[in-house]
């Protein structure tokens, strides 16, 4: 079998978008109740689950607290139905360690921490279904989970995944855009601002390219902001119109 | 957009069953490609067009095994669907689908890909139990008919399937597309397109007999491509290209390297496959994988010479010291081509097979397996040179599967025999298309070509203030080179011009004709005939700079110090010129010689006009000569330069042999123009190199390793020279000195071993090699391209637009169009070398034909002219290799026969076959017989006979057979024509030919039948091969391209060795 041509003659990707296209975006806020924040996103077919505890005491040994902000605790895990094998390990693998620590970095630069000196906020985001752009679907999810929280925030916090095939940049990839070999992009955004909480690249890249690349997962981002905020305001609706009764 | 899912269920890395589920979007607006559109289909690219009769829209099934059918230029309005298109990429592999992505973006096809499974109503998912096959039918018909409903009924759409269920279901529904069969779509539309159903036929049949096939396994199944993978990055198995050996087809054949695999050091040798099980159906050219035997099976090559044809005896007590060998365990990438193969006679046709449908062919290149076609044309194809494809060889298949495709003609006759040496060279020349010949502008007696104001006033006018003139062969009509020379006002400097036609200004980037130059990227010259690049009306008339008439110009102007000649400016631009003067090279040394001759542009002129404008021609072809010389001097000066005058000789030298016709000193003229085009290369090498140093198309020569000159230094020194090599200049130095006052010849043959141990010249693009190796070795220049030969040669085309982008990037102007990219240039270059290659091997090719069939008719034993001096130039373990001067062909001669008796020589010279021994060294060969002993040394002359060895399903080839230890007494034979060797025999067997295909004519009473297009193109009503090879040796003169004619020759001789 001939190697898949991820983007047709024709302009057309393997799933019929086209370069600068998302994938359809669903998200709901609030789905459980015993957490503080919860959210659930599907961004094309990755499905994702976020739940916030906090901001409360620190756990565990006093030691690890700050005494100017508050820590934020990350955990992602993949559900053992996610991929099309059956995955082992859940979580605590590197990948998923590694998958932790961004997602967490990505945060701190987001969440208004110094607020809750000497306090904790966790964040535990569980993937239902991967299909490329794991990380992405955790950012967002995870942000309306905060949002959902309360937790104050200097902006959204969205994230969006790119690559570059034949000399054009594709916004969001799907699994198998991301397992063809190709160079791929992972950006979290602040995009009011515009500033960046997280870039990351594993693979090889011609510095020409870097801009292009940059450029186009930067307007894919604000895309996802819009949705977001979308979500949000429909949501906050459907809550005021709870409580008003 | 809508979003659905699509279940697929796809095998995981470990080879179990998963099941996928893909996104699908689908939108309402997806281009339809078509010029009838009557929804504002935003169609980028090609469309259909809408003077075509109907819309066919080809099934998955049709488009996966009858893709040949659909390639042929006169099938019209194809619309591919997407589902056919990702099924072929899916189940053909990777060759088969970029045939047919080539396809869809050659313009000269008129078809279209529409991306049905996008289009939100004519996309129609997979119901539960339906088979795969029925799911992707039922959505071309789908596609059909929204293509059909699309176009409101304007075009008639026609949807062919080899599925007789879908046809009698769809055909039924009544929605306005037609369905129906390949086979009655073709009788129906196209019942004179004979082409289309004998392929349809042919692979009919094949296809139907792959499925009722079964049997036991021949070969070893190859490996799968996990296993593969990781076995290659461990080194366990190594990657490399199939060469077989001409000469032992059957059992040796060779693996390179690709790449740098070599971390075993031991293993930086080819590796030699042994047998046809160990080949694994693997055919030449092919990108295999190998695995090597263990050290105890290992084998040698063969070091005898050996008879192409016949049985081929393994020779244990010859084989040299065992080498790496190995197997095929898996073909990563098939380079099947047409092959070319003749029937077996047909006795042996029905003994052969029970079933007389199945044929075994002989392909006429010795290198290829025979091939198992199913024709029920058997008879019909008796004697007759017949294409055909191969289309698969399975494990339990002995001989690979094709398909007969077309007929070339009766073997053994001339015409036959050149287009099997172009279909076997790849080389393919239609005459040129309607539609080409429209983009070329008209210049007929009525309606004259006029220059266009606008380019008047953008070009600098050089036409009064110029003596431009071209020196070329006599009768040339493709003049693409003129010159000029003058001192500038204040006689300080001087300015020297050459001015190139410009032929990118009649062929634009994209064209047609630049699609179609691009495809052939030079002229092929055969031994008879040549096959323009360009249509004749730019090649011989428009681009041609001709005497006495307005052309557009490429330019390159140089202003020298009159003094020392240094260059003190240059400028590159276009211009407009008026060759004053077309002079042939006789005429222009007779010129400067100082003899009275008639200049022909002269002649209507009178008295002291006449005498004024003669002696300004003179002193400027006077000071051209004093500005070449002084460019000549200056670069031999510049150190290791000497070669390339040593390599001009070289050539000339080969070329004095073939032709026998070029003076034995080389007028200095021809060194003076070339001189100048070599200078004109150099300078636009460095100009577009310095503007684009990532993509400018330059051509390079590689210094030659030092081993390859072993032959040569061993040889010479056999006959007491020395020979340095360790530069080029060092090279030039000692062939100069090595040179025998009793023996011409021995030089010549030294000097034809070291062009033999040279690589070859190559074009590449700069960013794809660094820097210090663009050093040209045989010029001795650090850049060189090619520039000056537009109308023959594609790379000069590129180098034309290259140069004027750059002269606009001066000016600070964007360049019109984008230039191709380092990648792109790459590949171009790769692919005019493959061609340059090809041009060589089939003009080698052709002019062997004609020896042999100069010879053919002759009765060795009784006619004069087959018997021949011959030198002896290497040795081998059972015979020589001699080199014939008169013929100016080289050929094996034996010393031991099959019966193992050897050659005796008596006294007065005479010799014959006697038991004896044979006894071998590095410079002599020694016979021995109960009559006595004989050596024979290198650079001895021997007299041979020359006589034919027919051979039914190859080319013929050329026997020597050595009849005396002396050297021939060289009497000129009187029957020879004036002109002598070979080009009287082209022109004898031309002459045969034509008259055999006469008398052939007179007696089925008809008159010649020649189509316009031969007489235009083919040119072979006069053979005028003092032309052709003057301009193949001003090639030479150039570059060392001609001398991979006799380097390839050679390998082939070394691969037996």
């Amino acid at each position: 079998m001939a190697g898949l041509e991820l983007l047709s003659d024709q302009g057309y990707r393997l799933d019929g978008r086209k370069a600068t296209e998302l994938r359809k975006v669903q998200a709901r806020m609030s789905v459980f109740a015993q957490a503080d924040g919860s959210a659930y996103l599907e961004q094309g077919n990755t499905k994702a689950l976020a739940v916030v505890y906090g901001p409360h005491e620190i756990r565990g040994s006093r030691s690890k607290s700050l005494h100017d902000r508050a820590i934020i605790n990350c955990q992602y895990s993949m559900a053992t139905f996610s991929t099309a094998e059956r995955k082992r390990r859940p979580h605590g693998d590197r990948k998923s360690s590694e998958m932790s620590l961004h997602l967490k970095q990505t945060f701190e630069a987001a969440v208004l921490t110094e607020l809750y000196p000497r306090s904790q906020i966790d964040i535990y985001v569980k993937i239902l279904q991967a299909d490329g752009g794991n990380y992405s679907a955790c950012v967002n999810a995870a942000t309306l989970a905060l949002v959902d929280a309360g937790i104050p925030m200097r902006d959204y916090v969205c994230a969006c995944s790119a690559g570059f095939v034949e000399d054009t940049p594709l916004a969001d990839l799907c699994h198998a855009e991301e397992s063809g070999g190709g160079t791929a992009l992972a950006l979290a955004l602040l995009p009011r601002s515009g500033n960046i909480a997280l870039l990351q690249m594993d693979a090889r890249l011609h510095q020409d390219h870097l801009d292009t690349l940059m450029e186009a997962a930067m307007t894919a981002c604000k895309e996802f902001s819009k949705v977001l905020d979308s979500v949000v305001r429909q949501h906050l609706e459907e809550v005021s119109d709870l409580t008003r009764d | 957009m809508i979003k659905t899912e699509k279940i697929l269920h796809l095998n995981s890395s470990k080879g179990r069953k998963v099941r996928v589920v893909r996104e699908h979007y689908m939108r309402e607006q997806v281009p339809c490609g078509s010029s009838l559109c009557q929804a504002d289909c935003q169609n980028v690219g090609k469309v259909l067009s809408r003077d075509v009769t109907h819309y066919v829209v080809p099934d998955v099934g049709v488009v996966r095994d009858f893709l040949e059918i659909l390639e042929l230029r006169e099938l019209q309005g194809i619309v591919l669907t997407q589902t056919a298109y990702q099924t072929v990429q899916h189940t053909r592999g990777r060759r088969h689908y970029n045939r047919l992505r080539s396809l869809l973006k050659d313009p000269r096809h008129d078809c279209v890909l529409f991306a049905n499974e996008f289009q939100q109503y004519s996309y129609c998912p997979r119901e539960k139990g339906e088979s795969q096959d029925k799911w992707h039918t039922r959505n071309v018909y789908n596609a059909a008919v929204w293509y059909y409903n699309h176009l409101a009924g304007l075009q008639p759409v026609v949807m062919i399937t080899e599925d007789r269920d879908a046809i009698s279901e769809f055909s039924a529904s009544n929605s306005g597309v037609f369905v129906i069969s390949t086979q009655e779509y073709l009788l129906g539309f196209w019942p004179d397109l004979q082409a289309a159903h004998d392929l349809y036929h042919s692979i009919a049949q094949t296809l139907q007999e792959r499925e009722n096939d079964g049997a036991e396994k021949v070969y070893t199944e190859h490996l799968p491509a996990e296993v593969l993978e990781a076995g290659i990055k461990s080194g366990r198995y190594i990657q490399g290209i199939l060469s077989v050996n001409k000469h032992r087809a059957q059992h040796e054949a060779f693996v390179r390297y690709e790449g740098s695999a070599s971390k075993n050091t031991e293993l930086n040798s080819d590796v030699l496959i042994n047998g046809a099980k160990h080949r694994n159906r693997a055919v030449h050219g092919d990108v295999v994988v190998i695995e090597l035997l263990p050290r105890n099976e290992w084998k040698g090559r063969t070091m005898a010479l050996t008879e192409g044809q016949g049985e081929e005896r393994p020779l244990e007590d010859t084989q040299s010291q065992p080498m790496p060998t190995g197997r095929v365990v898996e073909i990563l990438q098939r380079n099947w081509r047409d092959y070319v193969v003749t029937l077996p006679p047909f006795e042996e046709m029905q003994s052969q097979s029970r079933n007389s449908q199945k044929i075994l062919v002989v392909p006429w290149d010795y290198r290829i397996p025979k091939i198992r076609i199913s024709t029920q044309q058997a008879e019909a194809l008796q004697d007759q040179r017949v294409i055909v494809r191969l289309d698969s060889w399975e494990s339990t298949s002995v001989y690979p599967n094709g398909h007969f495709v077309r007929v070339l003609g009766k073997s053994g006759e001339l015409e036959t025999e050149i287009q099997t040496i172009l279909v076997e060279n790849c080389i393919h020349v239609p005459p040129f298309s309607e539609a080409q010949l429209r983009e070329m502008p008209v210049n007929t007696e009525e309606n004259p070509w006029q220059m266009d104001s606008n380019e008047v006033s953008s070009r600098r006018d050089l036409r009064d203030s110029h003596l431009v003139f071209s020196i070329d062969p006599k009768g040339c009509e493709d003049v693409d080179d003129t010159l000029s020379v003058r001192t500038l006002p204040g006689g300080k400097r001087l300015e020297l011009g050459v001015h190139i036609a410009d032929v990118t200004h009649f062929v634009r980037e994209g064209s047609l004709t630049d699609l179609e130059a691009r495809s052939r990227a030079t002229t092929y010259y055969l031994a008879d005939r040549r096959y323009d690049m360009l249509p004749a009306v730019l090649s011989a008339d428009l681009c041609s700079l001709l005497g006495g008439v307005d052309r557009y110009a490429m330019s390159v102007l140089w202003e020298l110090d009159a003094e020392t000649l240094e260059v003190c400016s240059v400028w590159f631009g276009r211009t407009l010129i008026r060759s004053s003067y077309q002079l042939h090279y006789e005429l222009a040394q007779s010129l400067l010689n100082g003899e009275e001759v008639e200049v022909p542009e002269l002649n209507p002129l009178k008295g002291s006009q006449r005498d004024q404008k003669m002696s300004e021609l003179l002193q400027a072809l006077e000071t051209l000569t004093r500005v070449a010389r002084h460019l000549r001097a200056q670069r031999d000066k510049g150190g290791a330069l000497e070669l390339e005058g040593v390599e001009v000789r070289a050539q000339l030298d080969e070329e004095k042999n073939i032709t026998a016709l070029v003076p034995k000193q080389p007028l200095e003229v021809h060194e003076t123009v070339a001189e100048c085009m070599i200078y004109a290369n150099h300078w636009v090498a460095r100009k577009i190199q310095e503007s684009f140093p990532h993509h400018a198309l330059l051509r390079h020569h590689p210094p030659p390793k030092q081993e390859f000159f072993n032959h040569l230094i061993d040889s010479a020194k056999a006959h007491g020279f020395s020979i340095d090599t360790r530069s080029n200049r060092a090279l030039a130095d000692s062939l100069e000195r090595a040179v025998d006052p009793r023996d011409p010849l021995v030089n010549r043959l030294l000097r034809m071993m070291a062009t033999q141990a040279m690589s070859n010249a190559l074009y590449f693009s700069t960013g794809s090699c660094p820097e210090e190796q663009y050093y040209h070795y045989g010029l001795a220049l650090a850049r060189y391209t090619h520039f000056t030969s537009p109308i023959r040669r594609y790379a000069d085309v590129i180098v034309h637009r290259l140069l004027m982008a750059a002269v606009q990037l001066e000016k600070d102007e964007s360049p019109s169009k984008a230039l191709a990219c380092n990648k792109e240039l790459e590949e171009l270059a790769q692919h005019i070398n493959n061609k340059n290659r090809a041009a060589q091997h089939s003009q080698k090719q052709s002019i062997e034909l004609f020896q042999c069939m100069y010879f053919r008719d002759k009765d060795s034993h009784t006619d004069e002219r087959c018997v021949a001096d011959a030198v002896i130039y290497a040795v081998r373990a059972n015979g020589f290799l001699a080199f014939v001067p008169q013929y100016g062909l080289k050929g094996a001669v034996y010393l031991k026969d099959r019966e193992g008796q050897v050659i005796s020589v008596d006294g007065d010279g005479k010799c014959e076959w006697k038991p004896g021994t044979l006894q071998k060294y590095s410079d002599k060969i020694i016979t021995s017989t109960s009559t006595g002993t004989h050596t024979f040394y290198l650079f001895n002359h021997v007299t041979v006979r020359i006589s034919v060895e027919p051979s039914r399903c190859h080319a013929d080839s050329l026997n020597l057979e050595l009849i005396s230890n002396k050297p021939h007494c060289a009497v000129q034979p009187e029957s020879q024509p004036a002109g002598g060797g070979r080009s009287g025999l082209v022109e004898e067997v031309v002459r045969w030919a034509e008259e055999a295909s006469l008398q052939a004519e007179e007696q089925r009473g008809r008159k010649p039948k020649l189509s316009k297009e031969e007489k235009q193109f083919r040119q072979s009503k006069t053979p005028n091969l003092y032309v052709l090879l003057q301009e193949i040796s001003e090639l030479a003169l150039m570059d060392l391209s001609i001398c991979q004619i006799t380097n390839s020759e050679e390998q082939t001789c070394t691969v037996s060795s």
